[in-house]
């Protein structure tokens, strides 16, 4: 198990979501469209509502991945010039324990390990934007320990202290050549840490509704010695010194309202809506330790704006064992048409998911999911120049394994 | 499930996920262009003169070759040209500059551009090539003054210094009673491009005003007016589709840019002598930056300061200006710079000449290629897919080593400038050259 988690540790994730955000934390939310932070499941709900952990029964164990294969293409405006990504599977994983005390206990203890925000690009060699970006890799994770309280029969409040690990690894390549022709190149690689928080509330309305708002705060990821790695021709080395830089990545604050409706013993629906504050990502900032007069410290404007997701899935239990899910999230971009990179080639989006739970056993539940979204984005950047449509599909299958104590 | 109907599942998933969008691309078309017989006329940009001299890799990365290669991709296009070596040559009888290591007067060992030999490549000039390789569609010519484009004998050396060039020599149909303008007409284009009128500027320009602006009205061979309407009436009289090129402010290059009027650093020990020399003459030097000191026949003593706006041409000698007191005790030579008086005719002339290009192109139905607003682009600074582009010399991006001509990236720019035009007015749907395939300057 510590060796699995270490593999799923070194492993990229795929971009997805809103800007660089990763709405796969666990398979029956992913099922119903990422909705589902009203209806109390499993585990998970230490991501999804920690207020709502505490009305879980029992104590379980769960991991979840879902490799993502995401192919995002490029048409140059003028040109007809086309280009793709290259990017390798994503694996955004989680994995959740929840323990309660004693068995009368209105107190629940848990650990969420989860990845919410990552992006692995990474395009074709020698693509038209090659100087905007060749390959952006970004990975966060999450621990977040937490404790969820059942205040009355109707109400569980939560919250999670977060600690957040990152690496970041941004290439590029240089307008400049050497006598073969070669351009030269950039790397940037550096990781950070950062802390935060995630609380919820959770309300049991009636016997068929629940209510649940929760917030997960900002967690700047600060780099504070990355390495700036410059490959230019000899005679420009000293113009390009390579050394240490500094930076900062906002990921951003997350509200979530949500509703779930059980109408009967068979069927549930849930209703999520989720706010992210990605006015936190103005800027893209590096900080160079040498700077010369062809390496200036850069400053590059992203102003996103504050973006809103809705998201609507069903479950419906056929039989003792099975679960069959449904659902679908439209979720708006927070990146202005001016500023859409290469790096995050966002759009507004339909996401469609498909699920099953299967209990295999009295301790064991497997679910899985299948997560599908296609995107389209004519932009020209504002500080590049680079001009034309960016197409995206994503398809996202998921599994998760479930233990109860 | 047995692993073999796992797998084979697994693989067509896989398959089904790592398939890439695809694009509807409209095809691409000529439109009502016929490439047939594509001419190109012009001086040296169209000849692909660049880094200091007609070299193959200015050639074969000239705007017209581009557009050229574009065309071909479409439809098969045959586009000759009048190919030299790779280090070329110029009038002077150097090869073209590269980047590399250059030791100063001082002593001082720094990257700068170097010419690329010791001598050009002396078999480009002196023989013509017409007969083995001939007829060329890309009859650009460096240094062509638009006065000349239809001057019978401009390959013929007894015309003597001024009346001939070297480079038309080289690929005229014949030396004694061709002209640019015949050679242009004899293949009957069916499509042509035009660049004329910028190096007419230049040719004054980075003389210092030494060579005079030819007029802008009078007679085919004696005013730009009538050399133009001569060209282009006789070039659109087949049918052909054209184009014209406007001219860019030519003094935005990073040729006349690049030294600054006060790049005069003096000590004290320095403005003490200096003043003693030129207090009685009522100049005076203070220590740090000074005005450099100009050759200007209209001042008593035929010596002055430079003004603000004044500006101090590449192609100075440095080492004069840095050891032998050029600048400072020796004024600079008239030939080196140009005054406030000499950049206003300049500038003037420039739109006299545009005016001109564009009544003579309405007149025939010729489409005008706004490269003047394109350059003002480049002299404000601007950004071509992630690429900066800007005036200064050698890593603004976009000009060659001379500090006059393009280097193939900006070749290219303009090639799709052209093109641009093309498929707007001619139903075409030409795709732009990619200029991030086209090469910038190279660094050792």
């Amino acid at each position: 198990m510590q060796k699995l988690l270490f593999l799923l540790l070194l492993l990229p994730f795929q971009f997805f979501g809103q800007g660089y955000q990763v709405n796969l934390q666990g398979q029956v939310s992913q099922g119903m469209g990422g909705a589902g932070s009203a209806l109390m499941q499993d585990a998970s709900a230490l991501f999804f509502n920690p207020g709502g952990a505490s009305f879980i029964h029992s104590n379980e164990i769960s991991l979840n991945v879902t490799p993502t294969f995401g192919n995002t293409s490029f048409l140059e405006n003028n040109t007809n010039a086309t280009a793709n990504t290259t990017s390798p599977v994503g694996t955004p994983f989680s994995l959740y324990g929840l323990y309660q005390i004693k068995d009368s206990s209105k107190l629940k203890l848990g650990l969420a390990v989860y990845t919410p925000f990552g992006s692995t690009v990474e395009w074709e060699d020698e693509w038209v934007g090659r100087f905007a970006l060749t390959r952006l890799q970004l990975v966060s994770i999450f621990v977040q320990p937490t404790i969820s309280y059942r205040l009355t029969d109707k109400i569980g409040i939560g919250a999670g202290f977060i600690y957040s690990y990152g690496k970041v690894n941004l290439q590029k390549d240089l307008p400049i050549q050497d006598a073969s022709g070669e351009y030269g190149t950039a790397e940037l690689d550096g990781s950070g840490n950062g802390f935060g928080f995630n609380v919820g509330l959770f309300f049991k309305l009636t016997k068929h509704a629940n209510f649940s708002i929760t917030y997960r705060s900002k967690v700047d990821m600060n780099v504070k010695s990355g390495d700036a790695t410059f490959n230019v021709p000899s005679s420009l080395e000293d113009k390009f010194p390579s050394g240490k830089f500094s930076s900062s990545l906002p990921l951003p604050a997350v509200f979530t309202f949500g509703l779930g409706i059980t109408p009967n013993e068979r069927l549930s629906i849930a209703l999520d809506a989720n706010y992210t504050d990605w006015t936190a990502y103005d800027t893209l900032a590096f900080d160079y330790e040498n700077n010369t007069e062809s390496l200036e410290d850069t400053k590059s404007a992203r102003r996103y704006v504050g973006s809103i997701a809705v998201r609507l899935g069903a479950q419906y239990k056929i039989n003792e064992k099975i679960k069959a899910r449904a659902g679908f999230a439209y979720a708006i971009s927070p990146v202005l048409t001016d500023y859409v990179t290469p790096e995050t080639p966002d759009a507004n989006r339909f996401n469609f998911t498909i699920g099953l739970g299967y209990q295999l056993s009295e301790k064991f539940i497997l679910d899985a999911s299948l997560l599908f979204t296609q995107f389209t984005r004519e932009a020209t950047n504002l500080e590049t120049g680079l001009s034309g449509t960016f197409k995206t599909r994503v398809y996202a299958p998921g599994i998760q394994i479930t233990y109860k104590l | 499930m047995t692993l073999k109907q796992l797998s084979i599942l697994s693989a067509a998933a896989l398959l089904t996920f790592s398939c890439k969008p695809k694009f509807e691309i409209t095809e691409a078309s000529l439109g009502d262009i016929n490439t047939a017989s594509y001419v190109a006329i012009g001086g040296s940009s169209t000849a692909g003169y660049s880094d200091g001299a007609l070299n193959l890799n200015g050639q074969e990365n000239s705007y017209t070759a581009i557009i050229a290669k574009q065309f071909d991709a479409i439809s098969s296009t045959s586009f000759k040209q009048p190919l030299v070596s790779t280090i070329g040559i110029n009038l002077d009888g150097n090869s073209r500059l590269i980047m590399g290591y250059k030791t100063d007067c001082k002593g001082e060992n720094s990257l700068s551009p170097v010419r690329d030999a010791l001598a050009g490549d002396n078999t480009i000039l002196g023989n013509n090539i017409y007969g083995s390789s001939g007829a060329f569609n890309n009859l650009g010519t460096p240094d062509l003054s638009a006065l000349d484009v239809n001057l019978t004998g401009y390959g013929n050396s007894a015309n003597g210094a001024g009346n001939y060039n070297e480079f038309y020599s080289r690929i005229a149909s014949d030396e004694v009673n061709a002209s640019i303008l015949g050679d242009a007409l004899a293949q009957t284009p069916t499509f042509f491009t035009v660049r004329l009128g910028e190096q007419d500027i230049l040719n004054s320009a980075t003389k210092g005003g030494t060579v005079a602006l030819p007029i802008s009205n009078g007679p085919a061979g004696v005013g730009f007016d009538g050399s133009l309407d001569e060209a282009l009436s006789a070039l659109s009289g087949t049918g052909a589709k054209g184009m014209i090129a406007d001219i860019p402010n030519v003094l935005d290059y990073p040729f006349f840019n690049t030294i600054p009027y006060d790049g005069l650093d003096i000590d004290a020990a320095q403005a003490i002598t200096l003043n003693q020399v030129f207090n009685p003459l009522g100049i005076s030097f203070q220590v740090g930056k000074n005005a450099f000191t100009i050759e200007d026949p209209n001042t008593p003593f035929n010596v002055r300061k430079m003004l603000p706006g004044e500006l101090i041409l590449l192609s100075i000698p440095l080492d004069s200006v840095k050891c032998n007191g050029m600048g400072s005790v020796n004024p600079i030579p008239d030939k080196y710079i140009l005054t406030l008086e000499e950049i206003d005719s300049i500038k003037a002339r420039i739109d006299e000449y545009n005016a001109i290009i564009g009544q003579i192109a309405a007149t025939y139905g010729v489409l005008i290629v706004d490269l003047n607003t394109m350059y003002a682009n480049f002299k404000a600074g601007t950004v071509y897919n992630g690429i900066s582009l800007n005036t200064e010399f050698v890593s603004g991006g976009a000009f060659s080593l001379d500090g006059i001509n393009l280097n193939p990236r900006g070749q290219a720019l303009v090639a799709n400038k052209f093109i641009k035009l093309m498929n707007n007015f001619f139903n075409a749907n030409i795709p732009f050259a990619d200029p991030t395939k086209y090469s910038g300057i190279i660094f050792p």
